[in-house]
């Protein structure tokens, strides 16, 4: 496929991800990259989740992204108030309230099935990318395989079966 | 269902701070308390712009009135614990809520009801002793818990009676606690203290599951396994009875060995009923097995962790089979997010994965 030129956003999964495969320059060299501060926060030891925690150097973390966006509580309400049912991680909440509020041409990649379904309830499907096929579309190919969520397969099967889901429950 | 939380939780704060439907419609600058009433009902949806006046006039943060993940003024609990401040308690209490709401939340999203009905026991404050070791009794037997009581208690309890056990990490101090919610009863049990305090304190506090309405316990109460007040005293019977009913008891023939004969017997009995050999003699004093002279003089360093250096039995695993199957369906149907559900448990993403696995559940994601 062709590289997306808009920005792309990413959540704390990819950052980390990426770092672990050695992945983040070829990201960040093929896009402007995006994420929020709470992503940025859970980057940093201590607030990884991770067992074996990555060690990123948050000012090289933060020259190598186009931009680190502040949410506001406001932003975040608007997300709440339509999938208080969804219970994403600080970080997922805080970017979809960023993505809301942007009215140009982002994707957003972040592989949690409830970052995805979020995101197909706020009507933005087409929005979401893999890593696997933004990755591919610059021409890079990891050297590790890839954690099955980050494929572009078993995103687009996600998907589909998350927007069955939604459906199904709007009836 | 964003409509009906959010509402909830403003009648909650608003009712919390002792203001009336029309003192909260002035505070938003709504024409008429009807306004606060359809928020309240969940008929009318709340804009993001209102929820940060609500934020702002109500003092409260977004989390409170957005998070499900909460117990926000519900839920009542009765701790067994020593050595805790009110301060340490009610932090630990929140944590605890947490995984409670959450189950709350997501067993009906996944298909898990909870019980439509409660069952209860017919003891009242002025029962007997001997009355709560009935009931103990007829429990062990009606619910068929077997030669080992203790070994099936907390799958009854989940199966039979639709109560949420949980295994977990506590604070020192803390063996367990027992919560009830309008619609769910929860008993938490710390899972590093030995087994034998363990399953006693599991049956202790399903008495107080079965006999809220009629006895509601303290909110604190310390870990024995006699003496404190009259409701904690039938707890003990029941819980005595239960783990260590007549028929269970009868294999193991009389009781008339003395000296370290008899603690040995004690110990080794205790062990073959996963209960503490301290728990066992009680119980066989109160049923005139041993004298009361006798039980006293044993000492408690010969029946402590049933006669050996340490409690060898490892940890049973964290929370239980239940709640790791609801949360592996709200996972895997994109209904909460891995990294949130491993805040939730205070775990690692890796440690949620095995958490999964040691309680016999597939872990719905590559970690």
């Amino acid at each position: 496929m062709a590289r997306h030129a808009g920005p792309v956003l990413v959540d704390t999964n990819v950052i980390l991800a990426c770092w672990r495969l050695g992945a983040w320059r070829a990201l960040v060299g093929g896009y402007g990259v995006e994420t929020v501060e709470d992503c940025v926060t859970e980057t940093q030891t201590g607030f990884q989740r991770r067992r074996a925690e990555e060690r990123i150097d948050e000012p090289a973390l933060r020259r190598s992204l186009k931009a680190a966006h502040a949410v506001s509580d406001l932003e975040r309400a608007r997300v709440a108030i339509q999938g208080a049912d969804l219970a994403v991680d600080h970080g997922e909440l805080s970017l979809w309230a960023h993505a809301l509020s942007r009215a140009d041409s982002w994707l957003l990649c972040g592989p949690d099935k409830a970052s995805l379904r979020l995101g197909i309830r706020l009507g933005f499907r087409e929005r979401l990318a893999s890593l696997e096929q933004l990755l591919s579309d610059v021409g890079y190919r990891p050297r590790q395989p890839l954690n099955v969520a980050f494929t572009a397969a078993w995103h687009r099967a996600t998907l589909e079966t998350l927007a069955m889901a939604e459906r199904s429950e709007r009836r | 269902m964003a409509t009906q939380l959010i509402g909830a939780r403003i009648k909650a704060l608003r009712e919390e701070r002792g203001l009336s439907q029309d003192a909260l419609a002035a505070l938003f600058g709504f024409k008429d308390r009807q306004t606060v009433s359809a928020i309240e009902t969940g008929e009318r949806r709340v804009s993001a712009e209102e929820l940060i006046l609500a934020v702002e006039k109500l003092g409260a943060t977004l989390d409170y009135f957005t998070d499900p993940y909460l117990l926000a003024g519900e839920g009542k609990f009765s701790w067994r614990q020593t050595g805790l401040g009110a301060g340490g308690l009610s932090a630990y209490e929140r944590v605890a809520g947490r995984w409670i709401a959450a189950f709350r939340v997501i067993a009906p999203q996944v298909g898990r009801q909870t019980p439509l009905l409660r069952k209860s026991l017919p003891l009242t404050k002025r029962s007997s002793f001997e009355e709560a070791e009935a009931a103990g009794e007829r429990f062990a037997a009606e619910l068929a818990l077997g030669d080992v009581p203790a070994a099936r208690l907390a799958t009854v309890m989940e199966e039979g009676l639709g109560v949420l056990v949980l295994m977990v990490e506590a604070m020192k101090g803390v063996s367990g606690a027992a919560c009830r919610l309008p619609d769910l009863d929860i008993v938490l049990i710390n899972r590093r203290e030995g087994e034998g305090r363990r399953h006693f304190d599991l049956a202790h506090e399903l008495f107080h599951i079965l006999t809220w309405d009629a006895m509601p316990p303290e909110h604190s109460e310390a870990p024995t396994e006699f003496g404190g007040n009259r409701v904690e005293q039938l707890a003990n019977s029941f819980a005595s009875a239960v783990l260590m009913p007549t028929a269970a008891l009868e294999r193991f023939g009389d009781w008339d060995q003395s000296g370290d004969a008899l603690i040995a017997k004690l110990n080794a009995a205790a062990d073959d009923l996963q209960v503490t050999a301290s728990a066992l003699k009680w119980r066989l004093s109160a049923r005139g097995q041993i004298s009361a002279h006798v039980a006293r003089a044993i000492p408690d360093s010969a029946l402590r962790h049933n006669g050996r250096k340490s409690d060898r039995s490892p940890p049973p695993p964290l929370f239980s089979k239940p709640f790791m199957e609801v949360l592996a369906l709200a996972l895997d149907e994109g209904r909460v997010s891995v990294r949130r559900a491993a805040g939730l448990l205070d775990l690692t993403v890796e440690d949620l994965a095995d958490a999964f696995t040691a309680q016999g559940v597939q872990p719905p994601f590559e970690p």
